[in-house]
């Protein structure tokens, strides 16, 4: 596409843990997917904000309504305050890349938006809903699809795209994925929290821990297979600050994705016509924030052995690669393309 | 063979075409299913208001359902141009499901189905000291009804004594009479006790594990599956109906907390959430269902027992109801 001074291109993957966005003035970022509005005056002077957003949000927490409003990677049903934290998303990550909402001189927003890949079309349309006002035109893509096509792995390869809301599968053959090419798992970073956080409660019952204390664990010490070092944590129990090894909890948890994981894997590569089921098998990239457990391409390489052998591998920047990719597709659409998308 | 470049282009395409087909897809299933995108309750103005369209262009359109003769008239002029636009320009991508433009439309209140929650073998929550919501949901349903007879609404109760009815027929109920509005009063019960909330809910799919819970409780009988699940989900969401109905959950939980906020300073206003109630998800009209108290709550139950309180609520109800009915002929008269 002919891109001009008047448009700016923009890829976001919408996360239920974090967002990302890659514009074509060169601007990338990733933040958390929280957004809080301070609970009472007294809060409001002391964070001195309307709203707040990302590790900001996370950071003042107890002084917010804090909201996670996504979930399994697309905008949360049950009230309207989720959609309008999307919204507050979405505005903050199109001024993280120098955009202001009202300026006379704004180009024209031509956005790629990652969702699920077995999105619900009516959830497709309430993001699409929600990016009115913040993009001009918007396509929504499956979040595999973007990985895909920004690594220009478009035929034989397999995208296995695991966030913390859901991991998604995505066969390429040199075709738009349908509905047959595609799977969405809800087994990802979120239910290892809460798997980790029900064994360490098990063990442990004094121990005083968050979700997000849960979550930083995770970030930092999940692995599959062999342990590189002991995973020692402190904690307050009884409201003394108490060691707490929870490696095992740690394996155990990790290893709670795998099976669900493996099997879909294993099911979408037996629906690849035959004689292309061994270049998939060894061309199995893995993206997403939950790809940098250690260990476990080593483990889907384990799987792939029952299958006659193959090779996963994760890509360079899991945490941009959906929204690069979506950055990739907006710029190659034509102008013409892009029309029939306005929002 | 393609190069990696036509690919590129290839698949883009099938993206763009996937974006376009799914917008305008649904628009075209909604219209291939009419009852699912607009119910019955609409499709009286639908009809009057295409009529007016196609054969009365320069003249006026009456303001009142087809099938309710008498009800108030005011003249307006029926305005084509939206219409006229989409028909001028076929190409232009459909971005369905629209929301309805309540300037459209012409719309009034005047049968209002009020529900009051479980009775007779029924006796949904009840307090530790014997309060049952059956007795507080009629009551407070007689003094409403009582109160509506005063105005130009014409008020039906699903019940007026202590019976059992089930969900299924006082859905039943208020589609065969072609109700405009429905309202179904309920008293929460939820631990912990100290909570005091006031809920009012419209139908929708709802991820708030307290709702679903509630919801499993008052639908105990409802017999939905998982895969019937997913289907209402969709339903619900191309459903205009939705609209109207949050429309009314908000006048009414105003109404309800500014009133009831005055004598009960610890009510906790948890605002309007969604739920797929059996009663709302059947009914074809906007149709909400209100928790007004809480009877794990002694204090609540203390108040609820006091008849001036309970007419303070069927007042709020029918404020609320009055004022969601006076914002339809706003949006009506913005649209002459």
């Amino acid at each position: 596409m002919e891109e001009t001074n008047e448009t700016l291109c923009v890829g976001i993957d919408l996360g239920t843990s974090r967002s990302s966005i890659s514009a074509s003035n060169g601007e990338r970022h990733v933040i958390d997917s929280y957004v809080g509005w301070p609970v009472d005056m007294v809060a409001r002077k002391l964070v001195k904000k309307a709203v707040l957003v990302g590790r900001d949000a996370l950071t003042n927490r107890s002084m917010l309504d804090l909201r996670r409003p996504l979930e399994r990677g697309v905008i949360k049903e049950g009230s309207e305050k989720e959609e309008e934290a999307v919204r507050e998303l979405l505005h903050h990550l199109i001024a993280l890349i120098g955009l202001k909402q009202k300026s006379k001189n704004r180009p024209k927003v031509r956005a790629v938006v990652g969702v699920p890949a077995e999105a619900f079309r009516v959830s497709k349309q309430r993001l699409r809903s929600a990016m009115e006002g913040i993009a001009d035109s918007v396509m929504l893509v499956s979040e595999p699809f973007a990985v895909a096509y920004g690594l220009e792995a478009l035929l034989h390869a397999m995208i296995i795209d695991i966030g913390a809301g859901t991991a998604d599968f995505c066969v390429m053959q040199g075709r738009y994925p349908t509905e047959e090419d595609q799977r969405t798992l809800p087994n990802a970073g979120d239910s290892i929290d809460e798997q980790l956080a029900k064994l360490i409660r098990e063990r442990h019952p004094e121990a005083q821990f968050s979700i997000h204390m849960i979550r930083e664990w995770k970030e930092k010490w999940s692995f599959l297979g062999e342990p590189k070092d002991r995973v020692v944590i402190t904690v307050p129990v009884k409201g003394k600050a108490t060691e707490l090894d929870i490696t095992n909890e740690m394996r155990t948890a990790c290893e709670s994705i795998l099976p669900p994981i493996c099997e879909t894997m294993t099911d979408l590569l037996t629906r690849v016509e035959p004689e292309y089921q061994e270049k998939v098998r060894n061309n199995i990239i893995v993206a997403g924030g939950s790809s940098l457990i250690s260990g476990l391409t080593d483990a889907l390489d384990k799987a792939l052995l029952e299958l006659g052998g193959g090779r996963a591998s994760v890509v360079k920047d899991p945490i941009f690669a959906g929204s690069d990719g979506g950055l990739a597709v907006a710029r190659d659409a034509s102008n013409a393309d892009w029309e029939k998308l306005s929002v | 063979m393609e190069s990696l470049e036509q690919t590129k282009i290839r698949l883009i395409r099938e993206a763009i075409q996937h974006n376009v087909t799914g917008v305008q897809g649904s628009k075209a299933k909604a219209s291939a299913q009419p009852t699912r995108i607009l119910p019955p309750w609409l499709w009286g103005s639908l009809l009057v208001a295409t009529l007016a369209y196609f054969f009365m262009p320069s003249q006026v359109v009456s303001r009142g359902r087809a099938s309710s003769p008498d009800a108030p008239k005011v003249e307006r002029t029926a305005s084509p141009s939206p219409v006229e636009d989409q028909a001028l320009k076929p190409d232009i991508p459909l971005s369905a499901p629209q929301r309805l433009n309540r300037a459209v439309l012409p719309l009034s209140v005047k049968r209002i189905v009020i529900d009051p929650g479980h009775g007779g073998r029924q006796h949904g929550a009840i307090s530790e000291s014997g309060v049952s919501e059956k007795e507080i949901t009629l009551d407070i349903a007689l003094q409403l009804r009582r109160l509506m007879e005063r105005t130009p609404f014409k008020v039906m109760l699903t019940r007026q004594k202590d019976q059992t009815i089930p969900l299924e027929e006082r859905v039943a109920f208020a589609n065969a009479n072609n109700a405009d509005l429905f309202v179904s009063i309920h008293v929460n019960w939820m631990k912990p006790r100290e909570v005091r909330p006031l809920e009012t809910y419209h139908v929708g799919p709802t991820d708030d594990p307290a709702a679903i819970q509630l919801a499993s409780v008052e639908n105990r009988e409802s017999g939905y599956s998982l895969s019937e699940y997913r289907q209402l989900v969709e339903k619900i969401y191309i459903d205009t109906r939705r609209d109207e109905s949050r429309r009314l959950a908000k006048s009414i939980n105003a109404e309800l907390y500014q009133s009831l906020s005055q004598i009960n300073p610890e009510l906790e206003n948890r605002g309007v959430k969604m739920a797929p109630f059996v009663v709302l998800v059947g009914t074809e009209m906007p149709a909400i269902l209100v928790e007004i108290s809480c009877l794990s709550n002694e204090d609540d139950v203390r108040l609820l027992t006091n008849a001036d309180y309970r007419e303070k609520i069927a007042q709020a109800l029918l404020r609320g109801i009055r004022s969601y009915a006076n914002s339809l002929n706003g949006s009506n008269r913005k649209g002459s």
